[in-house]
């Protein structure tokens, strides 16, 4: 029968066996299933390997990181990676194996290799941009065409979040006083929970799509904010179907995931988000004041141009009127000296015909003339009258013309910042129009430009 | 929702093609004024939408949350 020992004495001989045996050091490569830090600030984990179908498990043993080496690796760590230590996580680390009485057997880590999760992290995330690639879905969320005014936005986020606050109160304040309504769909961008979260939170907005113009996922930055909990294939599968643009603000400013790289645009923080989405505003509005401007000089020109025409018209028509009356006022007279004459004859030749007849010729004579010059009188009136009436009509509707276009109001124009560049007098839209050495006069709202082109950068 | 939806990007596209008839410049002076005047419609129904709050989308957007 062999030897009788304590326990005491059984875990100190392989205590024991074990340091004579092993090296002093270990790189080893392992995954974290669990971590915990106590109260003295010691780190204890628990470090597993899979199996290939990364769902069994085939190794496992407990670890610690003592504090005076875990407050250093633990800053180091996630400088280094962007993400803190955390389950799920795999890690290279530098561990001595030692064996406790009391405790059994354990790893104690003394060094970690940030540079072994980045790659890692960069592996899974390839595998997951290829899969998404094969799936022929990556940039279809890209593909979306985003909304000119993007103002009934569906937030992904958290009301705790800080970076959820910063967003709403930085597009609510922007300084144009436009309008977004925002509606807030809680949900947690941390953890564990994050892919089924997202997923909840984005199918919940899908169902009333209707009703958004785009969709934000935010939340705020800072190194506990862990970027690969966004490297999910789930997630940004489903992103890349959501019929609405996906924009995103998950907060890193190091690295992007690969939801970020799915979503139709990636920017690095909530209020980045919020300048965009006002930006896009300001465009919009930009452009049509741009058209409204456009659209005041060219109808200016076409009111300018009929003005014109009918000042050469009326110059015309006054001459023409006075040749045509005094064309009829000749055939008149001609008519009354042969009623005369022809009169005058007829008394001749009737020498018979008494006085009175003679008198009552000569009165029917004479309100005969006297009716004919009250023609002439009235189509003279008349004449006259019809191209008064007809100028001013033309000058009512010139009016009312000059009047529609004060809504777009040049001037209104010009004092937003806006100038209009003319060339010879002739209004400047193409920088074809122009070459080095012309002189350009630009309208300012206040005072006028007179500048020389140094440089001509076409579109 | 019984009123008819302001489209914006439609507004911009009619009032893109108002700008275009106006800028060839053959236009009539009579259609002129008509065009004229429903650019400025439509640019003031967009500055509107920009700015003004719709009191519709703020509840139903409060009965989503």
């Amino acid at each position: 029968m062999a030897e009788k020992v304590s326990l005491t004495e059984l875990q100190l001989i392989i205590r024991d066996s074990l340091y004579l045996a092993l090296p002093d050091i270990y790189w080893v490569i392992a995954e974290i299933s669990e971590l915990t830090e106590n109260n003295a600030g010691h780190c204890y984990l628990e470090l597993i390997e899979k199996h290939q179908d990364e769902k069994n498990v085939r190794a496992r043993v407990k670890a610690i990181i003592w504090s005076n080496r875990y407050r250093f690796l633990k800053a180091f760590f996630e400088n280094i990676t962007g993400e803190s230590l955390r389950e799920g996580l795999k890690i290279l680390v530098k561990a001595k194996v030692e064996y406790h009485e009391l405790y059994g057997l354990s790893l104690i880590i003394s060094d970690i290799d940030p540079a072994f999760t980045v790659g890692e992290m960069a592996m899974k995330r390839q595998l997951i941009i290829k899969k998404l690639e094969q799936d022929g879905v990556f940039s279809m969320n890209k593909e979306l065409t985003f909304p000119a005014v993007p103002q009934r936005i569906a937030v992904i986020s958290s009301k705790s979040a800080a970076g959820y606050s910063d967003f709403v109160n930085h597009l609510k304040g922007n300084s144009f006083g436009y309008v977004f309504y925002t509606s807030l769909i809680e949900t947690s961008l941390q953890g564990t929970e994050t892919e089924l979260s997202v997923i909840t939170a984005l199918d919940k907005i899908a169902l009333n799509s209707h009703l958004f113009d785009l969709v934000v996922i935010i939340r705020g930055g800072g190194s506990q904010s862990d970027l690969s909990w966004f490297d999910s294939y789930n997630i940004a599968y489903h992103v890349t179907q959501f019929p609405l643009p996906v924009i995103t603000g998950i907060g890193h400013d190091k690295d992007v995931s690969v939801t970020d790289m799915v979503a139709n645009r990636s920017l690095k923080t909530p209020t980045a988000v919020a300048d965009f989405l006002i930006d896009t505003f300001a465009d919009a509005e930009n452009h049509i004041i741009e058209m409204s401007s456009l659209i005041t000089v060219a109808s200016l020109i076409i009111i300018e141009k009929n003005k014109n025409r009918i000042e050469a018209s009326s110059i015309k028509l006054f001459p023409l009127a006075r040749i045509m009356m005094s064309g009829i006022k000749d055939k008149l007279s001609s008519e009354i000296i042969e009623i005369i004459s022809i009169g005058k004859e007829l008394i001749i030749r009737a020498g018979l015909i008494p006085a009175n007849l003679e008198s009552r010729l000569s009165s029917a004579m004479k309100s005969l003339t006297s009716g004919k010059d009250l023609v002439l009188k009235r189509n003279r009136e008349r004449l006259i009258a019809d191209t008064i009436n007809c100028l001013n009509s033309k000058k009512v509707m010139l009016k009312s013309l000059e009047n529609s276009s004060q809504h777009l109001n040049p001037e209104n124009i010009l004092r937003r910042g806006f100038s209009i560049t003319s060339i010879n007098g002739k209004i400047l839209k193409n920088f074809e129009e122009i070459k080095n050495d012309d002189m350009i006069d630009t309208q300012l709202y206040r005072g006028t430009l007179k500048s020389k082109v140094v440089k001509i950068k076409g579109r | 929702m019984a009123k008819k939806e302001f489209s914006f990007n439609s507004a911009v596209v009619e009032i893109e093609n108002i700008l275009h008839n106006i800028e060839s410049g053959d236009l009539d002076i009579d259609k002129l004024s008509v065009e004229v005047k429903r650019a400025s419609e439509l640019i003031k129904e967009c500055q509107k939408k920009l700015r003004l709050t719709e009191e519709e989308i703020n509840s139903i957007f409060k009965d989503l949350a």
